[in-house]
């Protein structure tokens, strides 16, 4: 294995982190766009919600993006493989990432929501400045679990052609016959990525109980 | 004269949860400096009228006037929106029965949180009267700590005093002392019969007869959701015109 093939891993690096990054980025916030709207009961929208929920909770990565590849260029949509791989995530970890939110809207406190209504704080502002805080401290375990077991499902986006980790090692192993330097490699590097994640997590938390034990 | 006006002004109020009846035709007013407890058995409807005065509660019938103002519904004569309704709650405080602190913020933080960010004043000037409450309520050392290091006494009476930060017409008061140990229900009727004195138009439920005795300057006594009775303590305690209220008063007599 030379010096250009672990930089070939090294790119496919780029591209798992990138592409990880986005579809976190992306499916947090419209997780709890979801969230909100079965939370707030919103008709027929929190009914579509639970739907959009199950069905893609019970649909496999790989199977949505070879459908969302192959299937929407037959409908006029055209379609890269990135865009392809982007938008299966973001609808996958969404969906995931919307009952981590909804079950700590959920818990959260009526009480204290009413002491926010009763001092004249509109919607907007009781979300923002009470609700909000809270919920993120509560999901944030739940969210970083789903964010890594994202960052781990990216290796099936090499079904459409994208270039990760994973795919890079594979390509490698073919090529020199030698498969096990690659894929060693690979696993090393997977590793660094989620921790880096943990540990943001990790630090996040630890700035709150520091705060509050001030 | 506008002197003579209600504060707030009860007419009619009824609402059921499906086919319960909780409260029907509730009427009453609070003059300016009132102190009203209203008292009752469990489950007589008491925190409803009060969640519906400030419509946590949406009440199913009958009109609530703040200083002359109708509350939920606006002047087309349609339910008030969101930000109507916060509008007039910025009016009304509220005191909860288990004290719904917002533990993410420091105490300090607690009382300036809604005359910062829902009146838009000087944060400055908010502190400076927020740390001046903390001082009547006696808890001027505990400014930059959180909720969850408070004993339930303390955390009511920052409580009250994130109510009094809004500077509010009227004070309601969800049976204030009902989640605290014995020993800490003093502390927070003490602060309760300070505002009194004061002149705090108040409307308080609660099961402390001691404290509706002294401190209230009139009863509304309910049962099943209707009024029962009403008048000042002196009379409603010993010489109620209904049998009613004699029996609840001898009940909590006998402890």
């Amino acid at each position: 294995m030379s010096a250009a093939d672990v930089l070939a891993i090294l790119q496919g690096a780029v591209v798992t982190v990138t592409l990880s990054f986005v579809g976190i980025l992306v499916g947090l916030p419209i997780g709890l766009g979801l969230a909100l709207l079965r939370w707030a009961d919103v008709p027929v929208a929190s009914r579509i919600v639970a739907v959009y929920v199950s069905v893609l909770r019970a649909t496999p990565l790989v199977t949505l993006l070879l459908l969302l590849f192959f299937a929407l260029p037959n409908v006029g949509i055209a379609i890269g493989p990135v865009s392809a791989a982007i938008l299966a995530l973001v609808m996958n970890t969404s969906a995931f990432n919307c009952e981590v939110w909804r079950a700590a809207l959920m818990n959260f406190p009526k009480e204290q929501y009413e002491a926010a209504q009763s001092v004249g704080m509109h919607a907007l502002l009781r979300f923002r400045r009470i609700v909000l805080p809270q919920i993120v401290r509560v999901s944030l375990p739940g969210l970083v679990n789903e964010m890594s077991l994202l960052i781990k499902v990216t290796p099936v986006l090499a079904v459409v052609g994208v270039v990760d980790i994973t795919r890079a090692a594979v390509r490698i192993g073919a090529e020199t016959y030698e498969p096990l330097p690659p894929f060693l490699v690979a696993i090393a590097m997977y590793a660094p990525i989620v921790f880096a994640l943990v540990s943001l997590q990790r630090f996040i938390e630890r700035r709150q109980l520091a705060a509050e034990a001030a | 004269m506008i002197d003579d006006m209600p504060v707030l002004d009860v007419a009619g109020i009824s609402k059921r949860f499906g086919d319960l009846e909780v409260l029907t035709d509730i009427s009453f007013t609070v003059t300016r400096g009132e102190t009203v407890c209203v008292l009752g058995p469990s489950g007589s409807g008491k925190s409803t009228l009060l969640r519906c005065i400030n419509w946590l509660e949406r009440p199913d019938a009958g009109q609530i006037y703040l200083n002359g103002d109708r509350i939920g519904i606006n002047n087309g004569g349609v339910v008030m929106s969101d930000r109507e309704l916060s509008r007039v709650r910025t009016r009304i405080g509220m005191v909860f029965q288990h004290f719904a602190l917002w533990p993410h913020l420091t105490v300090l933080q607690n009382l300036m949180e809604a005359p910062v960010q829902v009146q838009k004043r000087p944060a400055a000037e908010v502190r400076e009267e927020a740390m001046a409450l903390l001082a009547k309520v006696g808890l001027s050392d505990k400014s930059d700590v959180f909720p969850a290091r408070l004993s339930g006494g303390q955390k009511q009476r920052v409580g009250i005093a994130r109510a009094l930060a809004m500077k509010p017409d009227v004070l309601l008061f969800d049976e204030p002392t009902s989640a605290l140990d014995p020993e800490l229900v003093g502390e927070v009727l003490l602060v309760m019969r300070e505002l009194a004195r004061e002149g705090r138009t108040m409307v308080i439920v609660t099961h402390e007869m001691g404290f509706a005795r002294d401190a209230a300057t009139r009863i509304l006594f309910l049962d099943r959701g209707r009024v029962v009775e009403t008048g000042p303590p002196e009379r409603f305690f010993v010489n109620p015109d209904t049998e009613r209220a004699r029996q609840f008063i001898q009940r909590y007599a006998a402890g």
